[in-house]
């Protein structure tokens, strides 16, 4: 379902990265840097405008030819960023929203891990498989 | 149109195009924007019916000549020019400079040959400057030439140093002329029938009307429709805002009913146009970067500050048919979605999203500004790739005021690519890297890799860093810069480090070492030409630093303070409260160092360093960075394998007194010279500071005697710089000569000598000394001279038993087979004195090398009697009982020297350093056990000593001036040694105190020991190796009845027999049967007086065999007492006694006389045994007949 997931720490700095095709890594991080911007945008002005703040979900941040590209926020500010491609068009609004989720629930696992440092890189094989498996639409 | 303009504000909708730019303001409503601009390719005016900005009005040339033959061909073109924009063209201007040639240069004036009319930067220059050219030769020199006949142009000529002070009035006029034109146009346009109008046409579309209708209702609406819509830009260009909103919202409403959707969507454009116009009357481009010069001191602002005046005079609200902001929006939103309907309008459209996204920027709306721009990119265009650049160009522009610069930096980098890409006929490798170092701030980079290292938390996108920082590398390479790829790739490998894998790292470092021998990088900044700084990048990885320590000066090198300083423990010698604990005392490593450097003094940092990279790594020219004081540093070159810590020591000297700081080091490795700073290594202090204090000497010293194998771990055994060992028996002494020499190159003022050891003071004082005032008189030492210092050693030992104590004495150790005590011995008629005598005297006297055990036998010959001298065990002469403990001891002392001179000296510092000096002190004579005896005389008295000799040679022992005798190894033997009693004098404070009590016994016992010792001088003499040496009697022990003997009595005595005054030696002769008188007169010596002393005459008989017989009532009779009481002896008072004694029998007599007094003579109770016995010395002998 999902091309890429990524996290991204509150300073915006890269915590995970996963894509389903590794030569395209590049590409798609440069597109999830880009994606920040609006993200950080809807989060000033969502703030400003008082929003219900139990709405973490973004989203599309903005399409592009090829792909489309989500976010969600968590209330510590970390972002999740699921790229998807443009083509498939069954992909539902509802479908990225689960997505989300899972990927949230397990982003709050793998921080209770008490040899977890905050603010570090996330290196889990465990993680990966998960993540993978929510990009396929296993989980 | 194929010629997109990206810098279109919607406001343009309202301008007079003219080809240069200038302003003009007309009446006081009327608001007239002018847009000047460089460039217009003539198909844009193409459009000029769909929306008449596009069309070109004005055109003003510019243009220098300095021929009339140059004139003319200016004349020719600006006339080519005006035929060019013919079809729109209102009116236009020359503006024609003079060059005098004083200050051009020809290749400038054959410039403004080819010069394209339509003006260029550079040829605005207009001097301001007033210059001192005559001004009658300049207007002779305009009016030289002229423009040929056929320019029908307005020109004005001016002098390329004229201040142009009336071009301002002729562009208004200029101005002028253009709006009133429009102004005519639009009135005609206007008074046209809205029913007869002929269809208005976007270029694209003449095709497709060919053969309609045009009568129909449809379009007939059609064309009323476009025609309002056009009135509507005309009423917009001249100023006319409300009109043109009206004229916009009927153009909307009818075309929107006949479905003509490009012109709908340029209707709702310019409705969006006026309405902004009205809203936000500053949108301004942000004009600065080109221009110059006085064109713009006037017009420019002037229109700014009128356009704000007047159009704050329109009241927004009453304006009708004006949108509000979010309509705007709203409908440049469905202008867009009408124009890509049709797929020849994609210009149109691009340039109606950038209007929009202006819009939306000024309405703080990033997000819809976003999707306006997103929106750009999806539009599918033929364009050229300068097109294609100029458009993300302009994206990013926007992006960065909507402050998505991340977006931002990302066009900025796909415009770099494009500068460069394959279909780029004509790659520019440097836009291409000025585009980069532009994307910078957006992948949160900085060019200060201080900055990116300060930085705890990793913020950016390290893959992506690093892509871009390998593509900018490329770029400098490629540009030609390779100073700037060598600066951009160490930055790479400086910042990015930890983020490379292993083969990434060696991959860039072999890159880096290849750049780098084109153009070798160096620790300074590079400008570019843009003025662009890109501050110094260094290899602070490689190698990585893992240990960085100032090391102290050796030891005996270190500077002390010449006055320690006291410091103040408070009252208490100790305390078990740590005051330091509460203070929280951090464990912290301290950036001072605790330690100091002198001056000219070598100092040392050690490092440790590791090569990250899997090849041997060599650094060269290692130096440390300091500031503070002057600091030379010695460079160092090491070469590191791969991935071993490697110890490394950089040296230098201080040239200067004073504070130095230590901030890192400095290396040059991969062909890279890099300063490391250790503020910029995670892990150490930012720097260390040190006090370096002023010069001090330096010393070198040797002894003469030879280096000790070894030496114990002694205090401050650290200091130690030469050792001298030496092995001496015990009571030798020798000389050892220890050389100074000033090594440094300041001169030796003072030198302090002493020495350390673990002995007691007085002891250590004997073993060892010097002269001072020698060394000191060899003071100041100047550099390279040399002193020498004369040590004295003598091997002091405790020459006494000390397994035999006082305690023995007293106890009996020597009496234990006999009743008597010592005293008793001796107070007995004793044949020892004399048995000691003959002896001694006929074997020494007969052979001089007479056996100990001769000696001994003789003694032993005594055993049998009474004296106890000779006490079995200790004293049997094959089974000699050397003392157990009479090992070879081992002194060690320091000798310490502290010297300083110079600038040091003043500041108060010295150095020490130190001598060791192990002193091997072999056992030589041993004084197993003493006695003392009466002597012959009242005088003198024997002490007699049993002598081991503790060595294995044979020695010579000198025992007086003029006796000697020879001891074998391990062997002893006894010797008498006549010693001057302890006169009185000596003792006299001890009798003046009435209250004497033990503690002046011990005082007797030391005053007497220490008499004993300062007469007897033992010396030896081992024969083999001519060793010579002194013992003494120090700390010898006396018993209390030896005491009586050592010192002189305090009674003097007078005897005398039958008149006849008794000597010693002398034995009186008398027949059986005589009377003799004895008269006894005792003196007080003391000067106090002595009490309860009782005189005693006894008679004896000595058989010489050890025997004595006191009874001798049948042999003799005495008439008168034999024992008087004297209860008070004043000082220098006397007494005197008288008694008669008769002989019976003929025979050898002796009499004792003594007194007896109490030990404590306060008392009455009489204690003999303990108390002091006097006797007259030696007995009287009386030999009868």
């Amino acid at each position: 379902m999902a091309v890429c997931v990524s996290i991204i720490g509150k300073d915006n700095s890269p915590k995970y990265f996963s894509c389903l095709n590794p030569y395209d890594e590049l590409n798609l991080q440069y597109k999830v840097l880009s994606s920040l911007d609006v993200v950080e945008e809807k989060l000033n002005s969502g703030s400003k405008s008082g929003s219900d703040i139990r709405e973490l979900y973004l989203g599309m941040l903005y399409s592009l030819e090829t792909h489309k590209i989500y976010g969600y926020v968590t209330n510590t500010k970390i972002k999740f960023v699921i790229i998807v491609d443009s083509t498939n068009t069954a992909i539902r609004d509802n479908e990225i929203r689960s997505m989300f989720r899972k990927l949230h629930s397990i982003y709050a696992d793998y921080v209770c891990n008490p040899f977890h440092i905050p603010g570090d890189q996330i290196t889990s094989k465990p993680f990966d498989e998960r993540v993978k498996n929510i990009m396929t639409g296993n989980a | 149109m194929s010629h997109p303009d990206y810098e279109q504000f919607s406001h343009d909708h309202a301008a007079l195009l003219v080809l240069v730019r200038h302003i003009d303001s007309t009446g006081q409503i009327r608001n007239i924007f002018i847009r000047y601009i460089k460039d217009h390719p003539v198909e844009n005016n193409d459009w000029g019916d769909f929306q008449t900005h596009r069309r070109l009005l004005g055109l003003i040339s510019l243009a220098k000549y300095d021929s009339q033959q140059e004139l003319n061909e200016i004349c020719r073109v600006h006339e080519s020019l005006k035929v060019k924009y013919t079809n729109t063209l209102f009116d236009s201007r020359a503006i024609l400079f003079l060059s005098l040639g004083t200050h051009d240069s020809p290749t400038k004036i054959s410039n403004s040959g080819d010069f394209n009319v339509e003006s260029k930067g550079d040829k605005e220059e207009i001097p301001e400057d007033q210059t001192n050219i005559d001004f009658e030769k300049q207007n002779d020199a305009l009016d030289k030439f002229v423009p040929p006949s056929n320019f029908k142009t307005r020109a004005f000529f001016y002098k390329d140093t004229d201040p142009c002070s009336d071009l301002e009035t002729h562009l208004n006029e200029f101005i002028n002329s253009l709006f009133w034109v429009l102004e005519s146009k639009r009135l005609e346009r206007s008074r046209e029938k809205l029913e007869r109008v002929s269809l208005l046409l976007a270029p694209f579309e003449k095709k497709d009307f060919v053969g309609l209708d045009m009568e129909s209702r449809n379009n007939k609406k059609r064309c009323t429709g476009r025609m309002t819509k056009h009135l509507g830009d005309l009423c917009l260009q001249a100023g006319l805002l409300t009109e043109s909103l009206t004229y916009y919202t009927n153009a909307v409403e009818t075309l929107k009913s006949v479905n003509d959707w490009l012109w709908l969507g340029a209707a709702f454009e310019g409705l969006c146009a006026a309405s902004a116009l009205v809203l936000y009357p500053n949108i301004q481009r942000n004009v600065s970067l080109h221009r110059n010069s006085s064109l713009q001191e006037g017009s420019p602002k002037r229109s700014n500050s009128v356009s704000v005046s007047s159009l704050d005079t329109i009241n927004k609200k009453d304006v009708t048919n004006c949108l509000s902001p979010e309509d705007i929006l709203k409908r440049y939103r469905e202008a867009i979605i009408h124009y890509s309907k049709y797929q020849n309008a994609g210009i149109i459209e691009t340039e109606a999203s950038f209007k929009a996204a202006r819009i939306s920027v000024e309405q703080n709306h990033s997000l819809q500004a976003a999707t306006f721009l997103q929106n750009v990119v999806f539009i599918n265009l033929t364009l050229s790739e300068q097109e294609k650049i100029q458009r993300f160009e302009t994206l990013s522009d926007l992006y960065t005021q909507i402050g998505f610069i991340r977006k931002a930096s990302f066009c900025q980098r796909l415009a770099a690519t494009r500068y460069v890409s394959p279909q780029n006929p004509t790659p520019n490798w440097s836009q291409c890297y000025n585009l980069m170092l532009q994307s910078f701030p957006g992948h949160k980079l900085s060019l200060d890799p201080t900055e990116m290292c300060n930085s705890n938390l990793q913020i950016g996108w390290p893959s992506l860093q690093i892509q871009l920082l390998q593509e900018l590398v490329v770029a400098a390479k490629r540009m030609g810069h390779s100073a700037l790829a060598t600066r951009h790739m160490t930055f790479l490998l400086q910042t990015m480090w930890n983020h490379l894998s292993n083969t990434d790292q060696k991959e860039l470092s072999l890159q880096l070492q290849s750049l780098a021998s084109q153009c070798e990088g160096a620790p300074v900044p590079l400008v570019l030409d843009n003025g662009i700084v890109i501050p110094p990048a260094n290899l602070i990885n490689v190698p990585v630093c893992i240990g960085f320590t100032l090391k102290n000066l050796q030891p005996h090198l270190q500077p002390r303070k010449i006055q320690a300083s006291k410091q103040d423990s408070g009252p208490f010698l100790f305390t078990p409260i740590n005051f330091g604990s509460l203070e929280r005392k951090n464990n912290k490593p301290q950036s001072k160092m605790d330690f100091l450097w002198i001056e000219n003094d070598l100092c040392e940092v050690s490092l440790k360093l590791l090569n990250p990279l899997p090849f041997e790594l060599k650094v060269s020219n290692m130096r440390l960075l300091t500031s503070g004081i002057v600091f030379e540093s010695i460079p160092e070159t090491v070469i590191l394998p791969s991935d071993t810590p490697t110890p490394l020591t950089l040296n230098g000297t201080p040239k200067e007194s004073g504070e130095l700081e230590i901030l890192g080091y400095s290396t040059h490795t991969l062909g890279v010279k890099s300063n490391c700073r250790l503020r910029y290594m995670r892990s150490f202090m930012p720097q260390y500071t040190i006090e370096v204090i002023p010069a001090l000497p330096t010393m070198e010293v040797k002894t003469s005697l030879p280096q000790s194998a070894t030496f114990s771990t002694f205090q401050n055994f650290e200091n130690v710089v030469t050792s001298a060992s030496l092995s001496l028996y015990n009571g030798e002494s020798t000389e050892c000569t220890i050389t100074l020499t000033n090594t440094g190159n300041v001169p030796i003022e003072m030198l302090e000598i002493s020495i350390q050891s673990v002995l007691e003071p007085a002891l250590q004082d004997q073993i060892f000394k010097w002269s001072k005032e020698n060394i000191e008189s060899q003071l100041p030492l100047m550099p390279n001279a040399s002193a020498s210092l004369t040590l004295y050693l003598y091997s002091a030992a405790n020459f006494l038993a000390s397994g035999f104590g006082l305690s023995d004495l007293m106890s009996g150790v020597f009496t234990s087979s006999h009743p008597s005590s010592i005293m008793s011995m001796s107070a007995g008629p004793s044949s020892l004195p004399s048995r000691l005598n003959s002896p001694i005297h006929s074997t020494m006297g007969g052979s001089f090398h007479a056996r100990r055990n001769d000696l001994n036998s003789s003694f032993r010959s005594t055993n049998s009697g009474q004296s106890s001298m000779t006490t079995q065990g200790c004293r049997s002469p094959g089974a000699l009982a050397l003392p157990h403990h009479a090992t070879t001891s081992i002194v060690e002392g320091q000798l310490q020297l502290r010297y300083s001179g110079g600038p040091g000296l003043e500041a108060g510092y010295c150095r020490t350093c130190s001598v060791f000096l192990t002193l091997e002190m072999i056992p030589s004579l041993q004084v197993t056990n003493w006695d003392v005896l009466p002597a012959e005389t009242s005088s003198q008295f024997y002490l007699v000593l049993d002598i081991a000799n503790l060595t294995s040679q044979e020695m010579e022992l000198y025992y007086t001036s003029s006796k000697h005798m020879l001891i074998e190894g391990h062997e002893s033997c006894r010797v008498p040694v006549p010693v001057d009693r302890c006169p009185l004098s000596k003792l006299t404070k001890l009798y003046m105190d009435q209250n004497s009590g033990v503690d002046d016994r011990l005082d007797l016992d030391k005053i007497c020991s220490e008499h004993i010792a300062s007469l007897v001088d033992l010396r030896w003499h081992l024969l083999s190796t001519e060793t010579t040496g002194k013992a003494t009697l120090k700390g010898i022990i006396l018993t209390p009845n030896m005491l009586d003997i050592v010192r002189m009595s305090p009674l003097q005595w007078d005897v005398t027999v039958n008149g006849d005054l008794v000597k010693p030696q002398e034995p009186i002769n008398c027949d059986a049967g005589d009377c003799l008188q004895t008269h006894i007169k005792v003196s007080n010596c003391l000067e106090r007086p002595l009490r309860q002393l009782t005189m005693t005459i006894q008679f004896y008989q000595d058989y010489q065999n050890g025997v004595c017989s006191y009874k001798l009532e049948t042999r003799l009779a005495t008439a008168g007492a034999t024992k008087v009481s004297l209860p008070t002896l004043e000082p220098q008072g006397k007494a005197q006694h008288v008694c008669n004694v008769v002989f019976f029998t003929p025979g050898l007599y002796k009499i004792d006389i003594q007194c007896s007094a109490p030990e404590n003579f306060a008392t009455n109770i009489v204690s003999n045994t303990t108390g002091h016995v006097w006797k007259f010395i030696p007995a009287v002998e009386i030999n009868v007949k």
